[in-house]
């Protein structure tokens, strides 16, 4: 039954129709395959993750299931209707939230926008005034003191905190939410990721974008990868996790390294101890991570000391961690984006 | 599920809060009418004495007729830009994807939308004229220019048609060609506010036919003739803005349907 889940997508696929210039009057049309079969279902209560890097189909995904767009093959419900056939159905079940820094009337306060948005969806008279100040209140909008304040003169972490309480003013069972934490500064981000969670346990289902894998693991019940227009992988963080098993991350801090021999070291490490390896900045120096196989970390760990100190590089600490969801992203995409 | 009511009152809400927060914004409006009228008269006199506007328009009060042709002009302009500027205006602003989220079909919103702002821009230029229209032609010159408004309230409902039309069409096409910007003066041009329709080539004069403010022009000629008010052009004036409201909502609602349909096959911004 499709009304036992949140949302179920099911072979979306969506092709956009682009024409790029070539020359003063030939125009090249050009399709280009936004989702290729994306399939997932959201349960009632847990906070969904998708995860995916720029272009791999998030906001797509988001728009055709909030109806904004039709795809052109396969199908969708929420909260037990058809996003094709049931649009307005499906709108009177959703709160959302499509991209944090606009959306909204710049010379009107935040609770003249809310007004706004609250009318349209039908609230009206002492409902309306309530549910604006209990929405403003839940995003802390009030205390910022953003509910009077125009919104050509707010923060970026005021706008995310608007749009999320314009989502939630008809208290709806499901919210979407398009990479809602986007360039926010920490606090407003964990404020709006405690939100979620709570919203989640008191059993609405909320479904979320994001490339942030740290903000995945950090609140997603599960997470789906979603990598050009496929899904990639699906499950719970540790499930996720457990794809990995085969690899232990070895991190080895060093010094010494000039700018131009990061590529060539990272090739250098690769061929020769056989193992994927990436090289990034740590304060005053560099951090070499590398792939091993389980019982292989000894035989890495040296062999790359003795490497780098031959090239006269200073190590200064070696450390194994757990595999992160970066791990299994790189996994289960090939290492592509 | 909201309805038709719900957009006019949060469309309302929004314009009045808009206002209230840009006043001097607000305050220029009632300038606007008599900026028109200057643009009229320059125009108007660029053929002749003022007495030779006059009469070529067949008007006895060249000032009443200034003024009444100028509150027609920015009348029209107002729904105009209220409807059909209503889809480039909130695409613009990121607000469109959420106006379209509402419960409610999407040919709904964009037909009730535009309707507050067209009376809020048609009552203000009504109201900034009055005092000017007292003074020339007292209170019968009053009583004309309620007549007008009148006419107008009518006229509105073929050029909401016309503007849905217009909105229909700059929904499907991508680009930001703003047709609204040449719809109005177009308009204008050829309705008769700067000098007699029956000046214009035949071709214009047929267009002009099929264009809602000339029948509106008609009615502030009408009555810019003082002495006995003259009834029956007047009922023509009011079947052949009835019969155009018919044809251009006709097509309207028929256009946005299928706008509709597009927008949703490749999201509305
Ligand atoms: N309106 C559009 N017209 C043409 N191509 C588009 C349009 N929207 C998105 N795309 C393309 O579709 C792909 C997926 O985009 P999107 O769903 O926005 O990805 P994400 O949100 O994960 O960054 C990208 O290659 C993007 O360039
Ligand atoms: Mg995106």
């Amino acid at each position: 039954m499709p009304g036992d889940w949140a949302i179920i997508a099911e072979g979306l696929v969506k092709r956009y129709l682009t024409y790029a210039r070539r020359g003063f009057i030939r125009r090249e049309r050009r399709i280009i395959e936004a989702l290729r079969g994306v399939s997932f279902k959201v349960n009632w209560g847990e906070v969904f993750g998708l995860l995916g890097p720029n272009g791999a189909g998030k906001t797509t995904t988001v728009k055709i299931l909030t109806t904004l767009l039709l795809p052109d093959d396969g199908n969708a419900w929420v909260a037990g209707y058809n996003v094709v056939d049931e649009p307005v159905r499906v709108r009177e079940q959703i709160g959302v939230v499509l991209n944090v820094e606009k959306g909204f009337f710049w010379k009107l306060t935040g609770r003249e926008n809310l007004r706004y948005f609250g009318m349209l969806r039908g609230l009206r008279g002492r409902d309306l005034e309530d549910r604006v100040d209990e929405v403003g209140g839940m995003l802390g909008l009030d205390k910022l003191g953003a509910m009077d304040k125009l919104y050509e003169e707010f923060s970026l972490g005021m706008k995310a905190r608007l749009a999320i309480a314009r989502a939630m003013l008809t208290d709806p069972p499901v919210l979407i939410l398009d990479e809602p934490t986007l360039g926010l500064d920490p606090h407003s981000a964990r404020g709006i990721r405690s939100l979620l969670v709570r919203l989640a346990r008191r059993g609405k289902a909320v479904l979320i974008t994001t490339h942030n894998m740290f903000e995945a693991e950090l609140i997603c019940d599960r997470v789906a990868i979603i990598n050009r227009g496929r899904i990639a992988a699906i499950g719970t963080v540790a499930e996720l996790k457990r794809l990995v098993t085969d690899t232990v991350p070895i991190n080895i801090v060093f010094t010494g390294l000039a700018e131009d021999g990061l590529e060539s070291l990272e090739k250098l490490v690769a061929e020769r101890l056989g193992t994927p390896a990436r090289i990034s900045g740590e304060d005053r120096g560099y951090r070499i991570r590398m792939l091993a196989k389980p019982g292989e970390e000894d035989r890495i760990i040296a062999e790359s000391i003795s490497m780098l100190s031959s090239m006269g590089l200073k190590v200064h600490r070696v450390y194994v961690e757990e595999p992160s969801l970066e791990d299994v992203f790189i996994k289960v995409t090939g290492g592509e984006t | 599920m909201a309805g038709a009511i719900d957009v006019m009152r949060a469309q309302l809400h929004a314009t009045i809060y808009w206002y209230k927060n840009n006043r001097w914004l607000f305050f220029t409006m009632f300038l606007w009418p008599y900026l028109m009228v200057g643009m009229l008269l320059v125009v108007g006199v660029m053929f002749g004495s003022m007495k030779e506007y006059a009469s070529r328009m067949g008007v006895s009060s060249p000032g009443f007729f200034l003024l009444s042709a100028s509150t027609v002009a920015m009348s029209s302009l107002g729904i105009v830009d209220a409807v059909a500027g209503f889809a480039l205006y909130n695409r613009w602003l990121g607000t469109l994807n959420y106006i379209v989220l509402s419960p409610m079909r999407t040919t709904l919103i964009f037909l009730a939308a535009g309707i507050p702002d067209s009376l809020i821009t048609m009552l203000i230029t009504v109201t900034s004229v009055s005092p000017a229209v007292l003074y020339i032609g007292g209170l019968g010159g009053g009583l004309r220019l309620l007549l007008i408004l009148l006419v107008m309230l009518v006229g509105m409902l073929p050029l909401l048609g016309l503007s849905v039309l217009a909105a229909s069409l700059l929904l499907l096409v991508k680009e930001e060609s703003n047709i609204i910007n040449s719809i109005v003066p177009f308009m204008l041009l050829v309705s008769g506010v700067f000098y007699p329709v029956e000046i214009l080539p035949g071709l214009l004069q047929a267009v002009s036919r099929a264009v809602p403010v000339t029948y509106v022009v008609r009615a502030a000629r009408i009555a810019s003739v003082f002495g006995g008010l003259r009834g029956a052009p007047l009922i023509a004036v009011f079947y052949s803005l009835l019969l155009l409201a018919l044809a251009y909502n006709g097509a309207a609602s028929l256009a946005i349907r299928g706008a509709e349909e597009r927008v949703r096959m490749r999201g509305v911004d």
